[in-house]
């Protein structure tokens, strides 16, 4: 019954494909097929945060160097993107699917590469760093201070305070618009830095101030259209979608699906933002908001996004042009 | 060489695949035939696991979900158990590496087998232990057949259990006692069109050396520890082929029938295990849709473990359907038709007797089930054999195949048409064993009417959930 030759050739077969088949997926995945690529390929595994978001989680990349990010949604369907400034969006991947980019960053810097699709309740947590290091030069890479936050700083304003609820309040926009030429409007409110950092209560103080003989709701609409200019763009707009919408709502209701698991409830555009400054948006929105489950998005919108997010704010205030 | 086998027990004709094929025949008593197959699907399955263990989570992307609970699982119960009967339990190679290490070889080993050799308590000698492990498989299946990594730990743990057992039991104990996917497979075998038989029993009676048990330099003696001589249904017998080798008599054969000739066939003993095993599989066949495509949203939820309370209510509702409700109704369909016969039965008897017309049924259920499965999840291979771990490989360009069903408009009435071919094979086997133990007829249709009725009611309750 015994065959030598008939064993020894099925046993190599047996060691071949109970050995050989893992030790040939492993080789190709992790060796093979980098050293096959002309550039450096690094795979990145997307799983919800609680099981462990992405891994890795801190990529290093020279300066000048390519480099193809392959990110593989492992679990349930993620949007992956990096920012800030670097446009780069692989949109939606479903779980056991791959979505990849190559770039070539030409100047250091820290990014930070995040999903923008709503994935678990701890969605927001799902980031990665992306460290874009110059050899050459000597120092840290990061991000210098913002102005405006240290602004908001040394004035000693309290970023966190709880907004103030308003009452009643609801402009119209289109009548403002109209109207804005029967006014006359000081010119701190035609500077954009300036309604940065005013309330629109306080800019309709200054219209009233200076046109005490019309009607307050004129006043408050010309206001309200004023506060909500620059017309928002489509980007910023599925920039809110992507990112806030979960828990601030689809209209800045507040009522996005994630908002009754937050820590606070979300803010409500729609309602209490006619008693916030822009600034203090803006300042939340980039470095995240204490003791809520605002998360930071300075790490991953640059100041130009973020100033526009701000006044898309406002139009989900008063109605959009 | 006879190439039409004498006369079977029930008159049937057979037709002696072998004997009419002789490079079949010189391939098949090859000693390499089994270790061969063994190996090539040992290839798929090793992919299988280590997609499982190193790949994607996601199961639709995962070669360990899609080629097992798919591929292999619409191939098992569409072609090969209807068609070939045991023909996996020949090629399966769960049980391969204990075997291998049994003989010391895998081609040709040696005589005396690497075993303690002990034998499988006398309790445990029957299919409850299979039939426990398929209801575990089933309670937790739908993590198992979604979790790459379940589904891998399931292979490697059968296949663990199967090597461990082959070092301290004799031969095949594990196949033939505990392996849940062969008790199913050897239950549904019976209604396979292939059988291994012997010729003439009288040739193995007047045989004195037994080569078939005891082995001899051509093959092993019955892994399953099956004594072909008396071998009458498929559910005993692994097609492992090894008789055909050992036998020098050159009377073992391997017949083309009519499907279904081992059904209605005396039970012997009182043993009611593999009446449970045909109600389990039954009842299994009518759950799983109920809760996959069922109205029940709630009921899949808990089924698929979102909350440890749902699942425990879904475990004890499944379990009390399963071994409960479903046996206490046939029961009383059997002991209803019982009090109006004249078979002289006990309930008991009439049970395990009339439980083989759940068979066909409760096949044709599997089947339908699967057919669906398969035609609407099938795509999903397109993509896993270009990226079996979901790493964004593109080995056959077809990564990027999309999720297509196949067939969805027609697909119900092909399974109505194979459940309905289902219940009229099911109620003809009740016919069969009512004839028997009734030959005028005269009260036949009063004991098998009950148990038509209770195949009639678990149609049409396919039919609902497969038709709406």
């Amino acid at each position: 019954m015994t065959g030598k030759m008939g064993n020894r050739a099925a046993l190599v077969v047996l060691v071949l494909v109970l050995a050989g088949i893992p030790a040939s997926i492993v080789g190709y995945q992790y060796w093979l097929r980098p050293a096959l690529a002309d550039h450096r390929v690094v795979d990145i595994a997307a799983l919800v945060p609680e099981n462990g978001g992405f891994s890795p989680d801190l990529i290093r990349v020279g300066v000048g160097e390519t480099i193809t990010l392959r990110f593989a949604a492992d679990d349930v369907a993620h949007g992956i993107a990096i920012g800030p400034g670097l446009d780069i969006d692989l949109g939606q991947i479903d779980p056991g699917h791959v979505g990849e980019v190559t770039l070539t960053p030409d100047s250091p810097g820290v990014y930070t590469y995040y999903c923008n699709t709503w994935c678990s309740p701890n969605h927001w947590r799902m980031r990665g760093i992306l460290e874009v290091v110059d050899p050459t030069a000597a120092g840290a890479v990061g991000a210098p201070p913002d102005p405006i936050i240290e602004a908001l700083i040394a004035a000693s304003v309290d970023i966190d305070a709880k907004p103030q609820l308003a009452e009643g309040i609801s402009p119209d926009r289109p009548n403002g618009e109209q109207k804005l030429e029967t006014v006359e409007v000081p010119p701190g409110l035609l500077d954009p830095t300036w309604r940065l950092s005013h309330t629109p209560a306080e800019g309709l103080v200054a219209l009233q101030a200076q046109n005490p003989e019309v009607a307050d709701d004129v006043l408050t609409d010309v206001t309200a259209y004023l506060w909500s200019e620059p017309t928002p763009t489509v980007e910023i707009k599925e920039l809110f979608a992507k990112n806030c919408a979960a828990c601030h709502g689809e209209l800045g209701a507040g009522d996005g699906p994630a908002a009754t698991s937050t820590l606070e409830t979300p803010v409500a555009f729609a309602d209490v933002a006619w008693f916030r400054r822009g600034d203090i948006w803006y300042a939340k929105i980039r470095r995240g908001g204490m003791g809520t489950d605002m998360p930071n998005f300075g790490t991953l919108f640059t100041i130009e996004e973020t100033r526009l997010l701000v006044d898309y704010l406002w139009s989900l205030s008063f109605g959009e042009s | 060489m006879k190439t039409m086998s004498r006369e079977s027990p029930t008159d049937e004709k057979r037709f002696d695949v072998l004997g009419r094929m002789p490079r079949l025949r010189r391939m098949v008593l090859s000693r390499a035939f089994q270790p061969v197959l063994m190996l090539l699907l040992l290839a798929p399955f090793a992919l299988a696991v280590t997609a499982g263990l190193l790949g994607t989570s996601a199961g639709n992307r995962n070669f360990g979900i899609v080629f097992v609970w798919i591929v292999w699982w619409a191939l098992l119960m569409v072609l090969l158990v209807p068609g070939l009967g045991r023909f996996w339990c020949t090629v399966c190679p769960i049980p391969a590496p204990g075997e291998w290490i049994q003989r010391r070889g895998i081609i040709g080993g040696v005589a005396k087998l690497r075993t303690l050799g002990l034998r499988w308590p006398r309790r445990l000698r029957n299919m409850w232990l299979q039939n426990a492990g398929f209801l575990m498989l089933a309670l937790f299946s739908t993590i198992i057949l979604t979790r790459p990594s379940v589904s891998a730990a399931v292979i490697v743990g059968l296949t663990g259990t199967a090597v461990g057992m082959s070092l301290l039991f004799e031969k095949r104990t594990f196949c033939k006692y505990v392996c849940p996917i062969g008790g199913f497979i050897g239950l549904y075998s019976m209604v396979a069109p292939v059988e291994l038989r012997v010729r003439d029993a009288q040739v193995c009676v007047d045989h004195r050396s037994k080569d078939c048990i005891t082995g001899n330099e051509n093959g092993y003696g019955c892994p399953w520890m099956v004594y072909p001589g008396k071998l009458d249904r498929n559910l005993d017998c692994g097609f492992c082929t090894e008789c055909l080798k050992t036998c020098t008599m050159d009377n073992v054969v391997v017949n083309l029938r009519r499907p279904g000739t081992d059904l209605g066939k005396p039970v012997r003993g009182k043993r009611i295990d593999e009446a449970f095993k045909a109600l389990i599989m039954l009842t299994c066949s009518i759950i799983y849709p109920a809760v996959l495509f069922g109205p029940w949203a709630t009921v899949k939820a808990w089924a698929g473990i979102e909350s440890l309370g749902g699942w425990l209510i879904y475990a004890a509702g499944f379990l009390a359907v399963t071994l409960v409700v479903m046996p206490g109704l046939f029961w009383l369909a059997v002991s209803r038709g019982q009090k109006r016969s004249c078979s002289g039965l006990t309930i008991r008897q009439a049970f395990n007797e009339y439980a083989h017309a759940l068979i066909p049924l409760g096949l044709a259920s599997w089947i339908a089930f699967s057919v669906g499965f398969a035609l609407t999840n099938g795509s999903y291979a397109l993509a896993a054999i270009s990226d079996p771990l979901g790493w964004g490989w593109n080995l056959f360009g077809t990564r990027e195949a999309g999720w297509t069903p196949y067939l969805s408009s027609t697909a119900p009435g092909i399974q109505a048409v194979i459940l309905l071919c289902g219940l009229i094979f099911s109620v003809r086997t009740s016919l069969r064993v009512g004839f028997r133990h009734d030959p005028s007829g005269a009260t036949t249709m009063q004991a098998t009417s009950p148990v038509a009725v209770f195949l009639l009611a678990c149609t049409l309750a396919l039919l609902w959930l497969y038709l709406g």
